[in-house]
């Protein structure tokens, strides 16, 4: 039989094959009322995986959308939290009868260029002057640091990315413990040194890492990392191995935070 | 046999399948069935089409006429006619087909008849017993089933091959 003739004949018997078995299934769903609800839970499945299928592709296309969306969402969460920081702060002064401090500005904004693969990194972001930010700002994403802003130009903020090993962070294990220099460890993209620990310093792996709010740059009291194992350097301090939050390979959506305070504390600065 | 004879037979063996299926109700693990076997003794030189459109036909009045669910029977048994063809060319190989010979016990030896026997009373039980129970009876129940099935299933299908392949032994 030529092999023409042999496929119109395989589809021949296929489609005859196809017909009759959705014939008896059809006869079966109709005089059996067990197999009725059999077939109705094999075919609710079929369409639960199809249509599941379809839906995830869907929103696998619409992944940068919704990307979009949440980073808008989680910069409006922060500015609120950010907020309700500096009210919770401001009832403090004024039950103190303090004069009212400036706290720290935000801005969202996106990564435009990153290097990963050296040890003197850089970030751009999309937003410059003409946005708001200036110079001497801090970047943070959802899940902690990732760099500091360097230069400003009317469209793009130059940075230095955490990955820098000219960069250092003030950084506090738990909320109450001593603070110390948080440093990129050069080699992973979560992975960072707390340096300068005093030795009396109780700590256990496993403890959160913060900022300080030490540094002019970042407000206090961001989970940064989780510490990891120690060692004594010089007899003297402890340096502490930190798993980030952030991996700094995949961050995208930042946000700009820059302490109005900054000039004004800079000026007793030497 | 001639072809007339032999559509004779295949009737009077779906009256028999017909009685089986009424009368033999002595144990739920056995389910007793002759129609694979008589679907694969249906000529060669019968197209595939041809042979699902008597396998369902044949299913459809054994489970009109006896205590079954209507289209059990021929859901399970149109595969069966599907994979007919190639069973016979994986037992007996590309010669029954070039020569246009039928399927008979006595030119291929005893051995090639039990396993093209059971390879389809396998398909056709496995799927008779897999819709019968429609994912209510335990996985267990369905396999004692099928083990308990396939030796009396083959046993029956040997004697009604006896019918069928008549003409050869003679």
């Amino acid at each position: 039989m030529p092999m023409k003739q042999r496929a119109i004949t395989g589809w021949i018997n296929f489609a005859v094959f196809l017909i009759l078995e959705i014939a008896s299934l059809h006869m079966l769903a109709h005089n059996g009322e067990i197999q009725k609800r059999w077939l109705a839970r094999g075919s609710h499945w079929v369409m639960g995986t199809v249509w599941g299928a379809t839906q995830r592709i869907q929103a696998y296309f619409s992944l940068s959308t919704t990307n979009q969306q949440l980073s808008q969402e989680n910069f409006a969460l922060r500015e609120q939290l950010f907020q309700a920081q500096e009210q919770l702060q401001q009832l403090r002064v004024d039950s103190l009868q303090l004069v009212p401090r400036p706290g720290f500005s935000l801005i969202a904004a996106e990564v435009t260029k990153m290097s990963r693969n050296k040890q003197h990194n850089y970030l751009i972001l999309n937003r410059g002057y003409e946005d708001g930010v200036q110079e001497k700002s801090g970047i943070i994403s959802q899940n902690g640091v990732v760099g500091i802003v360097d230069a400003v130009s009317a469209h793009y903020a130059y940075a230095f990315s955490f990955q820098n090993s000219d960069v250092s962070i003030s950084a506090r294990l738990g909320t109450e413990g001593e603070s110390g220099l948080l440093v990129w460890d050069g080699i992973h993209s979560n992975g960072a040194v707390l340096k300068e620990i005093p030795l009396q310093q109780q700590y256990h792996p496993g403890d959160t890492v913060f900022t300080s709010g030490h540094s002019l740059l970042f407000p206090p009291d961001i989970p940064l990392g989780i510490a990891g194992n120690s060692k004594i350097v010089n007899g003297a301090t402890s340096e502490i191995e930190v798993r980030l939050f952030q991996d700094l390979s995949a961050v995208r959506y930042v946000t700009v935070v820059h302490n109005n305070a900054f000039d004004e504390i800079e000026e007793f600065e030497p | 046999m001639r072809k007339s004879g032999f559509w004779v037979a295949y009737s009077l063996l779906l009256v028999a399948q017909i009685l089986l299926s009424n009368y033999f109700t002595f144990t739920p693990y056995i389910t007793l069935s002759i129609l694979p076997v008589m679907v694969l003794c249906i000529s060669t030189r019968i197209q595939p089409y041809m042979c699902m459109l008597i396998a369902f036909f044949s299913g459809i009045i054994v489970d009109w006429l006896s205590e079954g669910v209507l289209g059990l029977n021929a859901f399970s048994l149109v595969p069966v006619a599907l994979l007919r063809n190639p069973v016979i060319h994986l037992v007996y190989g590309e010669g029954l087909f070039t020569r246009k010979e039928d399927f008979t016990v006595k030119s291929h030896g005893f051995a090639k008849v039990v396993m093209a026997i059971l390879m389809m009373q396998t398909l056709f039980l496995a799927l008779y017993i897999w819709a019968d129970g429609a994912g209510l009876r335990p996985f267990w129940f369905g396999l004692a089933r099928f083990f308990a099935s396939l030796p009396v299933g083959l046993a029956v299908s040997l004697m009604t091959l006896n019918v069928l392949a008549a003409d050869q032994h003679r």
